[in-house]
């Protein structure tokens, strides 16, 4: 293939797109929505990531000024952790909106995720969100299509295909320039997506990005022009099948109805048809069942308790639990916030894991929709997919349980085994012990952990590549001029 | 004629494929619909049996105490699923239809959310609103963007335009066809989700349909006068088609995302934190304040005084309520911006015909969000009637063993939803009309200047 020849066809492509008004319009409407995008999202950002970050600073001030009380008191009293916002959620929200926002931590219980923005929504979320990903990776194609459509098509409704080939210019040089000169336009795009999402990370003075981030937004980028790069190929290989520029258009929108809208919410129900999730009235009940078989500790007779209360006893040869040289009412919470949470934990791990299931149909779905592929790897990368969602609720449980068992131990500790009398002071321990428990602080994943964990998808995308490349040189071996 | 224009249009592939699709997508979505309603129905049946289970276990274990046994007990209300709500989920599948709640701190319950798949909340339940808001459409405009144009370029309009009495009742006359098949479509599917979703004949149904009928109507005037701009069947599809991603995909987004950012709820965060201090510092208070505060909120419980004693019932319940009470500002704020939201969006979706038919469809099938708010002030009357009952026998001790527990039975909450036909269709109509009349006038200029 020759450079010039190539590079003549793509800058033709480029020069015709801007001679279309309609379609300069649209790209103008596409580039004025990724800069109301990247500022609705970075101010949804900042108010969000301000708002939660003062409330868990107050919460944590206000753990640590309680006064002197029973370290159970105290364990009741509980925290509250808050989600904190993915920095590259201002790129792609993902799921950001659907999962909840606040969560409060106690002994005993395990509270639900709550205040989502789905759930204080009109409805009007379900229509989507507007952020530079949805922008990329629905609109951008689209309009490649409408310009795409004419590229081959139009040259040979006017006959201008036949004159190329007669001058010797060959099929492969034809597609080659026309994809090179579709792609160079959604490049453009991304270029500007670059220079926004760097001025609204300029812009976010407290929480500057990290070179970790820079990294991530590089890779993004990266799938984002292989992703471009399919439609671009997909887009003029149409335009050179089909025989009129009418059909290629109406072929094209066709495929793309189906991989923007149609196919993500099909592939989704199918895996929820395939793999019922509990509802939250069995998921609850069946933990309850199981926590009473294994023992219950709010029935004063209940054999497991009671056989842990005698194999104690015979440990420190008493006969009462008064006489132990430790709190004893404590060592029980400990074990029964153990039985609860390890059984509490498998439940919710076969809850995460049957979500995973329908997930996966989706996941799956990425080898006939390379939208599917690229929508995974970018909501895993910005922070803001399924896994960023499960690794919150993990970590504010476990950090549940380290409350909950600390203040065990200090009781355990501290307090006498005695009952106090009815009028007597109720049992405390001194403040200074608050501030033993430290902070909830969220880990975010490794960068390398948040693009391998979409292996499939990145599979899935370089397979579409590869496929279309592969069709490319066959077909222009087949292809005719008329 | 019109059977000979009937048999072209059927036997084009466009047509019957187009027709097919939507006809099997809205026939599973009303099946999607249908697994909704069961997996509600279920987890109701689910929530009123344990409940009696759960009382009877509670009393049997607690039975000494009316203020510990109540420190356990809790009693569910349930959100009653209209069967429409098959044919729009809306929020129902975020927002539990189910609270379980005890008689301490409301402030700390009601706000729980539902089990939920969040990629499933992600990309959209698909049910037939979707199918009405996102398919039809695409059908109207599959079939009707070429109808003047593909002639003009086939080279057959001139001939045909010769034959008939006008040109433009011959275009109205292929239009009305295709809108026979379209509705055909709609009344069956209707007609499918009435029987599969048991549907009654109510008011509230003849709204869905209404609505259905006047959104289908809107994009055939939003066609008509595409066509009426005789354009290329290609700029007509690309101008369709960017029409439908405004209405559909960017407008709705962007109303969103205003929404989001002009209202935002940081009171939500405020009042989880105002409800657990005001609970929890009164346990390092003296008493008697505390006691004082909640003699003015109720005065007819002023009788029952302080008990003697480190720990007793009346001040116990009296530190919880103290959890509401005190958080009732922030709550009070979060409940105003939400129902400001509900009213910004019911007032910018009268001008998007997509937004509006989404909006009503959820407020009829009471799946929206000014059914949550709704049923969350019911969650409170059921909390208050639950605590006015209890707090006395808590106050005075009473025997467990007194109290019939029977009766304590799963409550039901339904929204009535008064529908106002004009502000439901409205808008829908004047979008119609408007676009109706926009063609009219494209369409009387060309036939003045002959060029139709």
């Amino acid at each position: 293939m020759r450079r010039d020849v190539l590079l003549l066809l793509a800058r033709q492509v480029v020069s015709n797109t801007f001679r279309n008004k309609a379609i300069v319009m649209l790209l103008g409407i596409v580039a004025i929505l990724l800069v109301y995008a990247t500022y609705s999202c970075a101010g949804i950002y900042l108010q969000e990531t301000q708002s939660r970050q003062s409330y868990q600073k107050e919460v944590r001030e206000h753990w640590e000024e309680m006064p002197d009380k029973h370290p159970h008191r105290m364990a009741h009293y509980g925290y509250i952790v808050f989600r904190p916002k993915s920095p590259l959620s201002i790129f792609d929200p993902g799921m950001e909106s659907y999962v909840g926002n606040a969560v409060f931590l106690e002994a005993h219980r395990q509270n639900s995720v709550n205040f989502s923005e789905a759930g204080f929504s009109t409805g009007m979320l379900r229509f989507g969100e507007i952020s530079m990903a949805m922008i990329l990776q629905i609109l951008v194609p689209l309009v490649i299509f409408f310009i795409g459509f004419n590229t081959v098509a139009a040259d040979r409704e006017n006959g201008t295909l036949k004159i190329l080939l007669g001058q010797g210019v060959s099929w492969k040089e034809i597609l080659t320039g026309k994809i090179i000169g579709l792609f160079g336009i959604a490049l453009s795009l991304l270029l500007l997506v670059i220079v926004l999402l760097l001025a609204a990370g300029l812009s976010i003075p407290q929480q500057q990005l990290t070179a970790d981030d820079l990294w991530l937004i590089c890779w993004i980028m990266l799938f984002y022009a292989v992703y471009f790069g399919i439609i671009s190929i997909v887009a003029v290989l149409i335009s050179a099948y089909s025989r009129t520029a009418k059909l290629a258009l109406v072929s094209s929108i066709s495929i793309w109805l189906l991989w923007a809208i149609i196919l993500p919410r099909t592939m989704q129900a199918v895996g929820g048809f395939l793999y019922a999730s509990p509802s939250r009235i069995e998921f609850e009940t069946a933990i309850e069942k199981e926590l009473i078989q294994k023992g219950d500790s709010h029935n004063p007779d209940d054999p497991y308790y009671k056989a842990l209360k005698d194999s104690v006893l015979r440990i420190y040869n008493a006969t009462s639990v008064e006489q132990l040289p430790f709190n004893y009412s404590g060592f029980q919470m400990k074990e029964g916030e153990r039985i609860s949470a390890v059984i509490y934990n498998q439940h919710l791990f076969a809850l995460l894991e049957r979500y995973q299931q329908q997930n996966d149909v989706s996941r799956l779905s990425a080898f006939i929709n390379p939208l599917m592929a690229l929508r995974n790897l970018s909501m895993s990368i910005s922070g803001t997919g399924f896994n960023a969602y499960t690794r919150f609720q993990q970590q504010a449980e476990g950090y549940r349980y380290q409350l909950a068992q600390h203040m065990n131990d200090l009781q355990i500790k501290l307090i006498s085994n005695k009952k106090p009398g009815d009028n007597d002071k109720p049992y405390s321990i001194s403040r200074e012990h608050w501030k033993s428990l430290p902070d909830f602080s969220y880990k975010a994943d490794s960068p390398v952990r948040m693009i391998t964990s979409e292996t499939l998808s990145l599979f899935a995308l370089l397979c579409w590549m590869l496929l279309l490349i592969i069709t490319v040189s066959i077909l222009s071996k087949k292809l005719k001029a008329i | 004629m019109l059977t000979l224009l009937f048999k072209s249009f059927i036997r084009s592939k466009v047509a019957v494929i187009g027709l097919a699709v939507v006809l099997f997508t809205g026939i599973i979505s009303i099946y999607i619909g249908r697994q909704h309603i069961d997996k509600q129905i279920k987890s109701i049946e689910k929530t009123a049996h344990f409940q009696q289970e759960h009382i009877q276990r509670n009393v049997q274990y607690f039975n000494k105490e009316m203020g510990l046994l109540l420190y356990h007990l809790r009693f569910s209300l349930v959100n009653e699923t209209h069967p429409l709500n098959g044919m729009s989920i809306g929020q129902r599948d975020i927002n539990s239809s189910i609270q379980s709640i005890n008689i301490r701190n409301l402030e700390n319950q009601k706000y729980d959310t539902d089990l939920f798949n969040p990629f499933n909340l992600l990309t959209g339940n698909l049910d037939f609103s979707f199918v009405l808001i996102y398919l039809f459409p695409l059908l109207i405009i599959s079939f009707s963007y070429n109808l003047l144009s593909e002639e003009k370029e086939g080279g057959t309009w001139p001939l045909v335009s010769t034959q008939g009495d006008s040109p433009l009742k011959l275009l109205l006359r292929k239009l009305l066809i295709r809108a026979i098949a379209v509705f055909a479509t709609l009344a069956m599917l209707l007609f499918l989700g009435a029987v599969i979703l048991s549907i009654p004949m109510d008011s509230s149904f003849m709204a869905t349909i209404a609505i259905a009928v006047l959104y289908l109507l809107c994009w055939f005037a939003i066609c008509l006068w595409v066509i009426s701009l005789q354009k290329r069947s290609s700029t007509n599809a690309v101008i369709l088609l960017s029409s439908w991603m405004m209405l559909t995909v960017i407008l709705p987004g962007a109303v969103n995302n205003y929404i989001l950012n002009k209202y935002p709820v940081p009171e939500a965060m405020a009042t989880a934190i105002a409800q657990r201090e005001g609970y929890h510092e009164k346990w390092d208070m003296d008493k008697q304040p505390t006691m004082d505060k909640f003699y003015a909120h109720y005065p007819q419980f002023r009788k029952y005084a302080l008990p003697e004693g480190q720990f007793n019932w009346p001040w116990y319940y009296a530190m919880q309520q103290m959890g509401d009470d005190e958080s009732q500002v922030q709550a009070n704020a979060m409940q105003d911006k939400l129902w400001q939201r509900e009213r910004t969006s019911a007032f910018i979706a009268r001008f998007i015909p997509t937004l509006h038919t989404q909006h009503m469809l959820n407020a009829i099938a009471r799946a929206g969000l000014s059914n949550q708010l709704s049923f969350l002030d019911s969650t409170t009357r059921f909390h208050e009637k639950m605590r006015l009952h209890f707090y006395p026998k808590i106050f005075e001790g009473s025997d467990v063993s007194g109290e019939d527990w029977q009766q304590f039975k799963m409550e039901n909450f339904s929204q009535t939803y008064n529908i106002s036909w004009l502000s439901v269709l409205m808008p829908l109509i004047l979008v119609s009309v408007l676009f109706v009349i926009l063609s009219t006038v494209n369409f009387r200029r060309s036939l003045r200047y002959d060029r139709i």
